[in-house]
C-alpha cells in the first residue's frame, strides 16, 4: 500500500505521525492496542496540494477496514509534533458504506489548515507542510457496560514528580467525556478496587512504557467489559518541580546517566521550582487545571457580588461557572479564582493572570449554585475556606499549608551533579550553576559527534 | 441608530463595574454627556454607584433584564439577527485563537512570561496584528448590521496600536487591552443575540 501503513509499521514519525507512532511502540511492547491502521501525512500533503483525496487512497481504505474485525471506527489525527486539540476527532464512525469515513479524513486532513491551527504552528516554529497523518482504529467502548470505562494517567504525578501513578478515570463512559468535563471525573487509583485486573494492566503497561522511553509516560485508555485497550501514549513532558524530581530519581535508579538527568533539567525548570505549592497530603475535593501559578487561600464566593462584599472582611475565592466581563471586579476583589468551565486559554484564565491571581479552571464535574458549591458528594457553603493551587489545579478544603520547595533535596542533588561536570564550585544562582554543566555537555557531545 | 441612553446602558452591561472615565473612553461619548445618561438611568433603577475599591458605575438586575428586552427590540427593528448570528460564528474560532495568543503572551512552559525573550513576544504581537485583520471583516460585518458594534474597531485598534509601540499592558493586563475589549465585544455579542454563557 502506498497511502496506508499497519500499526507494526516501521516507518518514522515524520510518515505515520506522533500519535501512530505511539500506538506501534505500544504494540511492539506487547500492550493492548485496538486494531487499526494509518493514513500517513504524505496523502494528507497530496490532499492539501490537490483540493482532493489522492488517487488510490479509497481503495487503499477499503481492503484495510476489511481487515478490521468491526464496522464502527474513531478516526484521530496525529501530526509528527504534537499541537494539541488543534485538529479533529470524529469517535464511533460506521465504516460501511464508507462515505462517512471518507468525510472524516477529509475533514481532519483539512483541519491542518484551520487559522487556529496555523496560528499554533506559528507560535511554535512548526512547518506549515508537515501536514497530519490520521489514525483509524476499530472503536472501543468505554461506555459499554458496569465493567467499562475511560481515563488518562501519567506514570508519575506531572506537577510532583512523585513516583505513583496520577490521572482521572471516568466509570462507564468512552473518551470524549473526560475532555467534556461535564462529568465528574475519580481518581485513577479508584480503578485498583472496582476493577483490580484492569488496574494490574494499566500498572503493567505504565512500567513497560516508562522503560521504553526512559521517562515518566502519559497514557489514555479506554477498558471495554473489563478488558484494557490503550490508545495514546507520549512521554510525560514535565516542567517545574516535576521535572527535576523525575530527572534526578531516573538516574538515582540507574535508568539514565546523570549526565542525561542534567540535559533533562531547563533554567526555566528550576526558576519554576520555586514556585509556592500545596504540600500534601491535603483534603482534595475537586481538580482542574491550574491556569496561573500561585496558591491562594480565602472563603467562597458564588457571585461576584459576594466577592466585593466579603472581601472587606478577609480574603476571598472566587468560584464561578464561568466568568463574563461583569466577573471582573469579583476576579479583582478576589485573591484566587476557580471556575468550571474553560481552559487555560479562556478568558478566566487570561483575566486571572492579568491580574497575578492563582487560577484554577475547567474543574470538571463542579457545580456552582447560589450560595454553595458541590463537587461529587461534598458540598462547601459559600464562606467557606478552601486553598487552590494554580499549578496542580488542585482545590483543598481549609487552609493548606504551603511549600515553596517542594524538590528541594532533588535541586541540591542536581545541581551537585551540575558542579561535578563544570568542574565549579564558585557561589552562582542555581541557573547558573545548571547552564555552565549544560555548557560542557553540549560540547562534549559535539566532541562525540565530530 | 441606538439612543445614547441604550449606549451607554450596553457599554456598562458588556464592561461590568467601572468609572464614569473608562465608560466614556469606550462608548465615544463626552464624560458630562455620559454622566447626564447615568443620572436617568439610575432614577429608573438600571444602573447604580457603589463606593469602595471595588466599586464604580454598574448595571442593576432590573437594568439587566431591561436591557436584554431593549437589545433584542433594537435588533428586531434593524432586521438584522441573521447577519449578527452569522457574524458571532464568524467571531468564535477567532476568539479560540486570541485565547491562544493571550495565553502564548502570558506564559511559557509553565511559568509567567517574563518577558525577557523579544524575539518571542514580537512573535505573538505579529499573529495578533494579522488576527485583527481577520477579525476586522467580521467587526465591519457587525457594524453594518448595528452601526453600535464600530466602536470595538476604535478600541481595539487603539489597544494593539499601544501594545505595539511597546506598552505591553495593552495586550492582556490593562482594563483598556485588547482582550479586555475582546472579552467586552464577545458578551456584546451574546447578550445582542440573547445567548447565555
Amino acid at each position: 500500500m502506498r497511502w496506508i501503513h499497519p500499526l507494526t509499521s516501521g516507518e518514522p514519525v515524520e510518515v505515520i505521525g506522533g500519535k501512530a507512532h505511539g500506538l506501534v511502540v505500544l504494540g511492539r511492547l506487547g500492550l493492548p492496542v485496538p486494531p487499526g491502521f494509518v493514513i500517513g501525512t504524505d496523502a494528507c500533503r497530496a490532499y492539501l496540494r490537490d483540493g482532493h483525496l489522492p488517487e488510490g487512497l479509497v481503495e487503499e481504505l477499503s481492503a484495510a477496514l476489511s481487515d478490521l474485525p468491526a464496522t464502527r471506527v474513531s478516526v484521530r489525527s496525529g501530526a509528527s509534533v504534537s499541537m494539541p486539540g488543534m485538529m479533529t476527532t470524529v469517535l464511533d464512525l460506521d465504516t460501511d458504506p464508507i462515505g462517512p469515513l471518507l468525510n472524516a479524513v477529509t475533514e481532519v486532513f483539512a483541519s491542518w489548515h484551520t487559522p487556529r491551527a496555523k496560528t499554533y504552528r506559528d507560535l511554535h516554529g512548526i512547518s506549515h507542510d508537515l501536514g497530519t497523518a490520521v489514525s483509524v482504529q476499530t472503536m472501543v467502548h468505554g461506555d459499554r457496560d458496569h465493567h467499562s470505562g475511560t481515563g488518562v494517567a501519567f506514570t508519575r504525578d506531572p506537577t510532583t514528580g512523585d513516583p505513583v501513578p496520577y490521572g482521572d478515570v471516568l466509570f462507564g463512559r468512552r473518551g470524549d467525556a473526560v475532555v467534556s468535563g461535564r462529568e465528574h471525573p475519580r481518581p485513577l487509583h479508584d480503578l485498583a478496587d472496582r476493577e483490580p485486573e484492569v488496574w494490574a494492566g494499566l500498572t503493567h503497561a505504565m512500567a513497560r512504557v516508562e522503560a521504553h522511553y526512559r521517562d515518566a509516560c502519559y497514557l489514555e485508555f479506554t477498558y471495554e467489559s473489563g478488558r484494557l485497550w490503550l490508545l495514546q501514549v507520549r512521554p510525560g513532558r514535565f516542567t517545574g518541580a516535576a521535572a527535576v524530581r523525575v530527572a534526578t530519581d531516573l538516574a538515582d535508579d540507574g535508568v539514565i546517566a546523570r549526565e542525561e538527568s542534567l540535559l533533562r533539567v531547563t533554567e526555566k525548570d528550576l526558576q519554576q521550582v520555586r514556585t509556592a505549592r500545596i504540600a500534601l497530603p491535603a483534603d482534595v475535593v475537586a481538580r482542574g487545571l491550574g491556569a496561573c501559578p500561585g496558591v491562594a487561600t480565602g472563603s467562597i464566593a458564588t457571585t461576584s457580588e459576594a466577592a466585593v462584599r466579603m472581601a472587606a472582611d478577609g480574603p476571598v475565592i472566587l468560584v464561578r461557572p464561568e466568568t463574563s466581563p461583569l466577573d471582573l471586579r469579583g476576579i479583582a476583589a478576589a485573591t484566587g479564582i476557580v471556575t468550571a468551565r474553560g481552559g487555560p486559554a479562556s478568558h478566566a484564565a487570561v483575566v486571572a493572570r492579568a491580574m497575578g491571581k492563582p487560577a484554577v479552571v475547567g474543574t470538571a464535574g463542579l457545580i456552582v449554585a447560589a450560595g454553595s458549591i458541590r463537587a461529587g458528594d461534598r458540598t462547601l457553603t459559600e464562606g467557606a475556606v478552601i486553598t487552590i493551587d494554580g499549578t496542580s489545579g488542585d482545590v483543598v478544603a481549609g487552609e493548606a499549608a504551603v511549600t515553596t520547595s517542594l524538590a528541594e533535596a532533588h535541586v541540591h542533588r542536581l545541581l551537585e551533579w551540575a558542579d561535578t561536570v563544570s568542574g565549579d564550585t564558585s557561589e552562582r544562582s542555581d541557573p547558573q550553576r545548571l547552564s555552565a554543566a549544560h555548557a560542557v555537555l553540549i560540547q562534549r557531545g559535539g566532541q562525540e559527534q565530530a | 441608530m441606538t439612543s445614547s441612553d441604550l449606549l451607554v446602558l450596553n457599554t456598562l452591561r458588556c464592561m461590568g463595574f467601572t468609572t464614569l472615565t473608562r465608560l466614556a473612553e469606550a462608548s465615544g461619548f463626552g464624560e458630562s454627556d455620559v454622566q447626564s445618561e447615568l443620572i436617568d438611568l439610575a432614577v429608573a433603577g438600571l444602573v447604580t454607584y457603589e463606593p469602595g475599591d471595588f466599586g464604580g458605575w454598574g448595571i442593576t438586575p432590573t437594568g439587566k433584564t431591561v436591557h436584554a428586552a431593549r437589545v433584542a427590540a433594537e435588533l428586531d427593528d434593524a432586521g438584522t439577527r441573521a447577519a449578527v448570528t452569522d457574524a458571532l460564528d464568524r467571531f468564535l474560532p477567532l476568539n479560540t485563537e486570541l485565547l491562544d495568543l493571550c495565553e502564548a503572551w502570558q506564559m511559557r512552559g509553565g511559568t509567567l512570561n517574563d518577558h525577557g525573550d523579544p524575539a518571542h513576544d514580537a512573535r505573538v504581537l505579529t499573529l495578533l496584528t494579522d488576527l485583527d485583520r481577520r477579525a476586522e471583516t467580521v467587526v465591519a460585518a457587525l457594524s453594518q448590521a448595528l452601526p453600535r458594534f464600530a466602536r470595538y474597531r476604535v478600541r481595539l485598534t487603539e489597544a494593539l496600536t499601544r501594545a505595539r509601540a511597546g506598552e505591553r499592558e495593552y495586550v492582556t493586563d490593562d482594563m483598556a487591552s485588547y482582550h479586555v475589549i475582546w472579552f467586552q465585544l464577545h458578551e456584546d455579542l451574546l447578550v445582542t443575540l440573547g445567548i447565555p454563557r
